[in-house]
């Protein structure tokens, strides 16, 4: 397996299919669309939420030299219901058990801990193994009633046995009542102490030990709701400097904040914006300009945006304009109105980078997913499907026809389907391994092993 | 989920096409242009008011909606504003090319020549321009027009008609109705009756939801209720705010219509108001009551009911 870290150049990787989780009904439960794919910072456990509340945690096999192409498969580790939906009395609304994003803390000890949130609570759980037992006591009867103390003349000291692995999931906080809008976003910060959460108009700052209070950092209601223009869609801290971190917004703008600055994080640091393009301008313009995603690369010397219809690396040093922007699926340009019309426009895709920053990958209609090489600027089209599930089956590049002669291989515009969307995208930090939600099945791809 | 991305017919739309009145001097590209915009703006009003009740809709997906809104009514209000110029003819282009680059709206150089077709070229024939949402999709539309001006040498028809649709008609209507544009029933009612032309229209039906008709329908008293005097979205409450029944049922109604002359209570209990007026009013009744009104029906006030209500209210 070679390390991430070197030559992940697209002409030397093939993808390759490894697993696929779910079920493969016609018909799609609601509860079990993925939305939120998370590897934790090892990349040996990779946890998944979706819209029933639900976390399910897979954990890489050990690597068996009896089957070298197994590669470590992913399995089930353990499963718990993270949020329940609940009931705004005060409002009349309901509010969803849907994980909007998992992540992970770092791992200090045996346990593995994570936050899960839904659009108002955040939840720290903590995982762990149990596989032995404290057996013998004799305080107690076989039945569990206590005996008569007077009866008990000898103290015994019970003694651990094996027993069968127990994973168990417990709440360990429970961060709530902090957020009147929609939470999007939750971000660890680099000195493991604290964690923002991120809602439409707030940002607020929490000491993992502290659940009763959180410093709001970012305020942008207006005073009057009626002047309302733009809402924060996505924020996150940089991945060394924990004083610094960035947001987007609605009006495809990205600000980086400095912690030291002030107390409420109104006035940027920097804000990053790209001019309008008059020449693509339409009815549209502001809506595909609206940031669904923010991910700062592992280096922490860029920041990555999506919106609907590109990729956009920016430099940190340079605000006036993206360094370098990526087309994701240009072809729906002019099928806007429809896309307004039936929703789509609004999708929140994610993007995520590959663990050398050489890579960054995002989702599009299909359940095609893309792939963009920074270096030799060369881009590739996959699709996670049932049909492309043979074990090691090298993935087929797919093109999509925009408008003419259509190719044996090529699929038209029109008859993309729009409800197979892949939202979410999780890659391994070090190797090349990556998770793909598409509605309810979990794909698992790796690069090809010679 | 389900419905969304799903291809829709042409077929399904063509009944109502026809009904669609394109004025014979207006380019295709102009009334594209207004279709397409008058498109968005409905689609608009229907997500705000069609959203799941069950849980909170997305401050996002509202925030972004209201902004095409209030762009497009700024557009409108723009336009509407350098009609009356322009109906009296035969006028140089330059000086309305001057004040909408003065006025700069959102789209400003997609409007920049709207009220004169004559000088757009297009190649664009007009059966794409009576299109429902799905096929408004092409690229003359959905991106930047390049306006192409052909200079002084090209000059409009002299008897040119502005654009008329069902949301000028709209416009037209308010004015009639009431002089003073800032009666919130007046507007309504306007909006009622561009609402009922926009029915007949295809991109009306084009953009109902999976959900089917009649909640769209139920939804129309309601969204036209919501807006304000002077068609001002941006001074409206409704597309942040909760919109709740509540909101609709007991909405200030203005009651300087059926405000009644004290003089006229000597003729008898049944006082009848001139029927010309009695239409008007039960036009603006329409949205607020449930029953249907008929118009021929006088409306009558009966001064000893409401003696006694007020005998009741002040609990003698």
């Amino acid at each position: 397996v070679l390390p991430a870290g070197f030559g992940n150049l697209m002409q030397d990787v093939l993808w390759c299919f490894s697993q696929v989780k779910g079920t493969i009904d016609i018909g799609v439960t609601e509860a079990d669309i993925i939305s939120t794919v998370e590897f934790n910072h090892t990349g040996e456990l990779l946890a998944t939420g979706d819209k029933g509340g639900r976390v399910v945690i897979f954990q890489r096999e050990q690597e068996s030299k009896q089957q070298p192409q197994r590669r470590g498969e992913y399995n089930v580790y353990s499963t718990f219901q993270s949020h329940e939906p609940e009931f705004d009395y005060l409002k009349s609304l309901e509010i969803e058990e849907k994980i909007n994003k998992i992540r992970w803390l770092p791992q200090h000890n045996a346990a593995y801990f994570l936050l899960s949130t839904n659009d108002k609570t955040v939840k720290l759980w903590k995982v762990s193994e149990r596989d032995k037992r404290p057996e013998g006591y004799n305080l107690k009867d076989e039945d569990g009633r206590l005996r008569d103390p007077s009866m008990i003349t000898t103290l015994r000291v019970p003694v651990l046995r094996p027993m069968d692995l127990m994973v168990e999931a417990t709440p360990r906080r429970v961060f709530a009542n902090a957020h009147t809008y929609h939470i999007n976003s939750i971000s660890v910060n680099s000195d493991y102490e604290t964690y923002m959460s991120a809602d439409d108009l707030r940002i607020n700052l929490w000491n993992f030990e502290i659940t009763n209070q959180s410093f709001n950092i970012v305020d942008i209601k207006p005073a009057n709701m009626e002047e309302l223009t733009e809402v924060i869609t996505a924020a996150e801290f940089h991945p060394h400097h924990c004083n610094t971190f960035v947001y987007s917004s609605s009006k495809g703008t990205i600000r980086l904040c400095d912690m030291r600055a002030s107390a409420l994080c109104d006035r940027h640091a920097k804000f990053f914006e790209e001019p309008e393009d008059p020449s693509n301008r339409s009815f549209f313009s502001e809506i595909i300009s609206s940031i669904s995603d923010v991910k700062f690369s592992h280096s922490g010397r860029f920041v990555m945006t999506r919106d609907y219809l590109t990729v956009k690396v920016w430099d940190l040093n340079m605000e006036n304009r993206p360094m370098e922007t990526y087309q994701v699926h240009d072809y729906l340009r002019s099928k806007l109105c429809s896309l307004y019309e039936n929703d789509c426009i609004f999708d929140k895709f994610e993007c995520v980078w590959n663990g050398s920053d050489s890579v960054i990958m995002t989702g599009s209609y299909n359940n095609f997913f893309r792939m963009f090489d920074r270096n030799t600027k060369r881009d590739v089209t996959l699709e996670a499907s049932r049909e492309n599930s043979k074990p090691r089956a090298i993935l087929k590049p797919r093109k999509v026809c925009v408008g003419g002669k259509r190719r044996k291989d090529e699929i038209s515009v029109d008859s993309l389907d729009f409800s197979k969307k892949i939202l979410h995208t999780a890659w391994h930090p070090s190797e090349n391994i990556i998770a793909v939600a598409a509605t309810n099945n979990l794909y698992i791809f790796q690069d090809k092993v010679n | 989920m389900l419905g969304k991305g799903g291809k829709r017919k042409f077929d399904e739309h063509e009944d109502g096409l026809e009904g669609k009145v394109v004025s014979p001097t207006d380019g295709p590209s102009k009334v594209s242009y207004t279709l397409q915009r008058q498109t968005i703006f409905n689609i608009s009003l229907m997500k705000l008011y069609n959203h799941r009740p069950l849980t909170e809709p997305s401050l996002q997906k509202t925030v972004l909606i209201n902004n095409m809104l209030r762009r497009i009514q700024e557009e409108l209000k723009q336009e509407g504003s350098l009609r009356p110029v322009f109906v009296t003819a035969a006028q140089p282009a330059d000086p309305l090319g001057d004040s909408f680059r003065e006025a700069q709206p959102a789209f400003s150089h997609l409007a920049a020549q709207p009220l004169l077709p004559a000088e757009l070229v297009s190649t664009t024939p007009l059966e794409a321009c009576l299109t429902p949402a799905s096929l408004l999709e092409d690229d003359a539309f959905c991106t930047s027009q390049t306006v192409q001006h052909d200079g002084p040498t090209k000059l409009p028809p002299p008897a040119l008609q502005p654009v008329k649709d069902s949301f000028s008609s709209a416009l037209d209507e308010i004015e009639e109705l009431c002089p003073a544009p800032t009666s919130a029933e007046a507007v309504a009612a306007a909006a009622d009756a561009a609402a009922d032309d926009a029915k007949d229209h295809p991109s009306e039906s084009g953009v109902q939801r999976p959900e089917g008709v009649p909640e769209s329908r139920a939804a129309e008293p309601k969204l036209m209720d919501s807006l304000p005097g002077n068609f001002e979205i941006t001074t409206s409450t409704g597309f942040l705010t909760d919109l709740t029944l509540d909101d609709i049922l007991f909405a200030d109604i203005d009651t300087s219509m059926y405000d009644f002359d004290p003089c006229t209570s000597a003729t008898g209990a049944a006082s009848k108001m001139a029927p010309v007026s009695a239409d008007e009013l039960l036009k603006t009744l329409a949205p607020y009551s449930s029953q249907p009104v008929t118009p021929n029906q006088p409306f009558k006030m009966d001064l000893t009911e409401l003696d006694h209500i007020m005998e009741v209210l002040v609990g003698s």
